[in-house]
């Protein structure tokens, strides 16, 4: 997900600097106000972590592997300022040490995998966590937010780019999401494995949430996660096929559209979507079975 | 040998890896200026001679440049496709062009520095000293991390739990995910107490809060 130099226009590198810049000037100003700050060197081996953790590689399939971004579980594990602060140092030496993402486009990368991979993934634990109480409902959270973190990180990464004017929006964005929901699956799965393993070995350190409140019915939210995938599978669906598509482009350039929208009626037009309530579904079964890893876990033990 | 002044040469190298990743590489159909192309082709050559001056071997600086370029053309190779469709061969050449030229310049510029210059120069700069706390202990915390999971990954194949060639997510989906979990959570538990001991030793010698 990361965007290289050379790839924004000079504006919109501009704005995501401005907006990546707010963001790290307000979590400074949060961490300031903290009347038990954490030592930069906790905070600092966090972000090595991460690092690191992306350096385990999980066979997919034969030839392919994945791995951890980790912005979901670093604002479990800190709490969403602290994780913007580490998810920005990790940014920052990936640009400045290993070329991996540009200097130019820090701004964009930390807007997408920074402040939406925390804030994005850490909305959804608190809220799952006001239905699921306990480890269980972190786990779960954590597994559903990574999923959409991922995903809304991918479609801020095809609004940067179809704004330069490199790609069109409407070519980039169905293709994006729709890889985006296989990545996310993945990011779920690895977030979901490592934190029910801290949650066995160590609770105490799952600090960024409060899992003492909840109450409400888990079938409620079910409910309401299935319902917000189907909006936003409404939303996306007319527009993404608002403007040609690449593969539309191509075919039709290449004289086979009408053969190929008679083939596939719509394919290209609801892919997206598709995927996208495909998605969310799996990742919320993801997220019950991780769930149900966990039930032997002492909930006493986590508050 | 030190910088003497790290800010300075921070503050240039970033400024050139600006100048070269803002060039007009002939996107929304206006020609590409000579000057990109002159800013493209200066800024490799300079940055391998600083590369070289630094290294101390032409092999040395054209290895670390080669190193770049894999993931260079893995990343433009998607845009250049697309820009090449519509602008043609100049556009997609600028754009393989411009990536070069900023990861280039950025690698040089690190490189001359170095990792404790590097942190220098981002106080020079005056970034906000809490983030460039968190940069310097993720740095000090890095190799011995990176080191860590070498190590952990040598004894899981050492013991033969490492992936079959047929293992994965998808043929044994459980195993797989176990594995990960414990093997991430054991590095997250090492390296919190790693910095939890040195937090300590850092108080016991008198030193404040980092």
């Amino acid at each position: 997900m990361h965007i290289p130099d050379g790839f924004l226009s000079p504006g919109v590198a501009a704005t995501a600097w401005v907006v990546a810049a707010a963001g790290v000037a307000t979590a400074l100003r949060v961490e300031r106000r903290e009347t038990a700050p954490m030592p930069a060197g906790i905070l600092g081996s966090v972000a090595a972590f991460i690092f690191a953790a992306q350096m385990v590689n999980v066979p997919v399939a034969a030839g392919t592997s994945g791995h951890l971004v980790g912005a979901t579980l670093a604002a479990v594990l800190l709490g969403p300022w602290r994780a913007l602060l580490a998810i920005a140092a990790v940014l920052a030496v990936q640009a400045l040490l290993f070329q991996d993402g540009g200097v130019l486009a820090y701004g964009a990368n930390l807007c997408d995998m920074g402040l939406s991979g925390c804030f994005v993934g850490y909305a959804i634990v608190r809220v799952v966590g006001r239905f699921v109480s306990g480890p269980r409902g972190v786990a779960a959270g954590a597994v559903l937010g990574a999923f959409a973190a991922t995903v809304s990180g991918a479609l801020g990464v095809s609004i940067w780019l179809g704004v330069s004017g490199l790609y069109p929006l409407s070519a980039i964005l169905p293709v994006m999401l729709v890889t985006h929901v296989a990545i996310g699956l993945l990011e779920a799965a690895l977030t979901g494995a490592i934190l029910v393993t801290l949650l066995r070995w160590r609770p105490d350190l799952v600090a960024g949430i409060d899992t003492s409140v909840a109450g409400r019915r888990p079938a409620v939210l079910a409910l309401g996660l299935f319902g917000a995938a189907l909006a936003v599978a409404a939303f996306l669906a007319p527009f993404a096929s608002a403007l040609p598509d690449g593969l539309e482009k191509t075919a039709e350039t290449l004289g086979f559209a009408s053969r190929a929208r008679a083939a596939l009626p719509g394919l290209t037009v609801v892919a997206p979507a598709i995927a996208g309530v495909l998605g969310t579904v799996a990742a919320a079964g993801l997220a019950f079975a991780v769930g149900r890893k966990l039930e032997t876990v002492n909930d006493d033990a986590h508050r | 040998m030190r910088t003497a002044s790290p800010g300075l040469v921070l503050a240039v190298g970033l400024a050139v890896v600006v100048l070269a990743a803002t060039a007009p590489a002939g996107l929304h159909g206006r020609p590409v200026p000579a000057w990109s192309w002159i800013v493209w082709s200066v800024v490799p050559v300079a940055s391998f001679a600083l590369l070289r001056s630094k290294r101390g071997g032409l092999m040395i600086a054209a290895r670390q440049l080669a190193l770049l370029l894999p993931t260079v053309f893995m990343l433009t190779l998607p845009a250049v496709l697309f820009a090449a469709a519509s602008g043609g061969v100049v556009v997609g050449s600028a754009l393989i062009a411009r990536s070069v030229a900023t990861a280039a310049a950025g690698l040089a510029t690190v490189t001359y520095l170095g990792p404790v210059e590097l942190i220098a120069g981002l106080r020079a700069l005056r970034l906000p000293e809490r983030f460039v706390d968190i940069v310097h202990a993720m740095l000090v915390g890095l190799t011995a991390v990176v080191r860590q999971v070498k190590d952990m990954l040598r004894a899981r194949t050492a013991r033969g739990t490492g992936h079959a060639p047929w293992s994965g997510l998808i043929s044994a989906p459980g195993a797989t995910l176990r594995g990960f979990g414990r093997i991430t959570a054991g590095l997250l538990l090492r390296s919190l107490e790693r910095a939890e001991s040195l937090e300590r030793a850092r108080r016991a010698r008198g030193a404040g809060g980092w």
